[in-house]
């Protein structure tokens, strides 16, 4: 073999193992979605339990064809902020880069897993507000967060050109900010339109406890959606092929799957006692700490101490009870899950820890090292990147009568009235 | 670049090698009817939920 025959034959499957490897962090991430689908259906009351699950798939459905058409383009082309930069085509869906091509074995791969991600941070939402949105108008708020929002969020901040990055040096290896910051504000700012489930709140302000159907399903789906995280993961770590030698961060600077391994493990297990200890035993809090203790993590989940990141994880697991509770009580919505504690307040946690503990971090080229300021603008940007949209969005949507099922069919049952359906035989 | 229906007979000089791939009217085309479908179905099903409500009072 001649030396140009082994540099071929070496980048051959260099890009082999590449498309490989994201092809199956992709199949690993729809297992989120099992759990995602069981978690809340769990969490749902029996009389809205099918229609919960339809919302959680079509939530996937849509999001597939509208990244394709127009989050993947988002992406590339507004680093700089909301003008877009000139990609000579690239990135559209009728350019043939968006389809089979003989000498491009990225772009599809990586496509794919950038859409799990929005399909991800659109179930993030999804949890948040079952039981009374419509669900027409749920998919139509899924497909501006996972194919708009989120991805001008990481086009900032989770690109190695992204201005937040490259102005900042905002660091955030798993996209505690642009996933689940933006998911958990927007989340927020639907809920404060859409309102609580009838029966939530009594008429002095007190509240209900309207329990789910399936506590049993609800953790078991929550430990389902912890494993389809490995691949979410690892699919945030660039395999840069024979070209650098290696993994790099998102960034483009240097990496190991290893650290990700170290400090995931060791924030998932301290977010587990965190909120077993917190919560005195409540098994739905605990699996809920254990995914808020990577999301803690996320942000430096390429450089923590893995001793580090259990402390991390602990926190989270104990502050994510008591900032759902302050929610409730003083914004009055009904967040079903926890959704904007666990990934919301966990995701700024998460982002500020990074400008605490990891400030002078070197990064690839010319983007500065990572520093306190940079995590406080990145902090302040994700938050109303996801809130404002959400608020804004929703609250026109309700002026205009397509927000919330009409009391008398949240009384009867979604699943029954919309659907003719009922989950369990009676 | 290659055509509708595939290849010709070779996949000597070929690179992207999906259907219409020389023809961006017809790409255009398709992505429009996508985008016609998504935004057709949550329009049909918000009309659904609207009867619904409607006959359950």
């Amino acid at each position: 073999m001649t030396l140009e025959e082994l540099n071929v034959f070496v980048t051959t499957q260099a890009n082999v193992g590449m498309e490989a490897y994201y092809w199956w962090c992709t199949g690993l991430m729809i297992i989120i979605h099992v759990g995602f689908l069981m978690y809340e259906v769990g969490a749902t009351r029996m009389q809205n339990a099918v229609s919960s699950g339809v919302k959680n798939l079509l939530a996937f459905a849509f999001m597939i064809p509208t990244f394709w058409l127009f989050g993947w383009w988002i992406y590339l082309a507004f680093p700089g902020g909301f003008v877009p930069i000139d990609l000579e085509g690239y990135g559209v869906p009728w350019n043939v880069s968006m389809g089979p091509m003989l000498s491009d074995q990225a772009t599809g791969v990586f496509w794919a897993a950038f859409t799990l991600f929005a399909c991800t941070t659109a179930s993030i939402f999804s949890g948040a507000v079952i039981e009374r949105i419509r669900i027409s108008a749920f998919v139509f708020l899924a497909v501006v967060l996972g194919s708009v929002v989120w991805i001008l969020a990481a086009s900032w901040g989770w690109h190695p050109d992204g201005w937040l990055v490259t102005s900042w040096g905002f660091h955030d290896v798993a996209a505690a900010g642009c996933v689940h910051t933006v998911a958990g504000l927007f989340a927020f700012g639907v809920l404060l339109n859409l309102g609580p489930r009838i029966g939530k709140y009594n008429d002095d302000g007190s509240a209900n406890e309207l329990v789910g159907h399936s506590l049993v399903l609800s953790f078991v789906g929550l430990l389902t959606l912890i494993v389809g995280f490995f691949g979410f993961l690892g699919a945030c770590l660039i395999w840069a092929g024979s070209d650098f030698g290696g993994w790099v961060n998102i960034y483009g600077a240097p990496a190991t799957l290893s650290s990700f391994a170290f400090n995931t493990l060791m924030g998932l297990a301290g977010g587990m006692i965190g909120a077993f200890w917190w919560s005195k035993g409540n098994p739905f809090w605990m699996m809920s700490g254990g995914l808020a203790g990577i999301f803690i993590c996320a942000g430096g989940l390429d450089i923590w101490y893995p001793g580090f990141a259990f402390i991390l994880g602990v926190i989270a697991g104990c502050v994510i009870i008591p900032a759902n509770n302050w929610l409730h009580n003083t914004f009055k919505i009904d967040d079903c899950v926890g959704a904007v504690s666990i990934h919301g307040v966990c995701g700024i946690l998460g982002m500020l820890a990074v400008g605490l503990f990891a400030s002078g971090f070197p990064a690839a080229g010319d983007i500065p090292p990572s520093n306190f300021m940079g995590q406080i603008v990145g902090i302040i940007t994700m938050a109303l990147t996801g809130f404002i949209p959400g608020y804004v969005i929703s609250l026109v949507m309700k002026m205009a009568g397509w927000l919330r099922v009409p009391d008398h069919v949240q009384k009867a049952g979604i699943d029954k009235a919309e659907l003719g359906l009922q989950a369990y035989n009676q | 670049m290659n055509t509708f229906p595939g290849p010709e007979n070779s996949w000597e000089g070929v690179d992207a090698y999906f259907t219409w791939a020389n023809s961006s009217g017809m790409l255009v085309l398709f992505t429009l009817v996508t985008a016609a479908i998504c935004l057709g179905v949550i329009i049909a099903a918000a009309r659904h939920e609207s009867e619904t409500a409607d006959n359950s009072k």
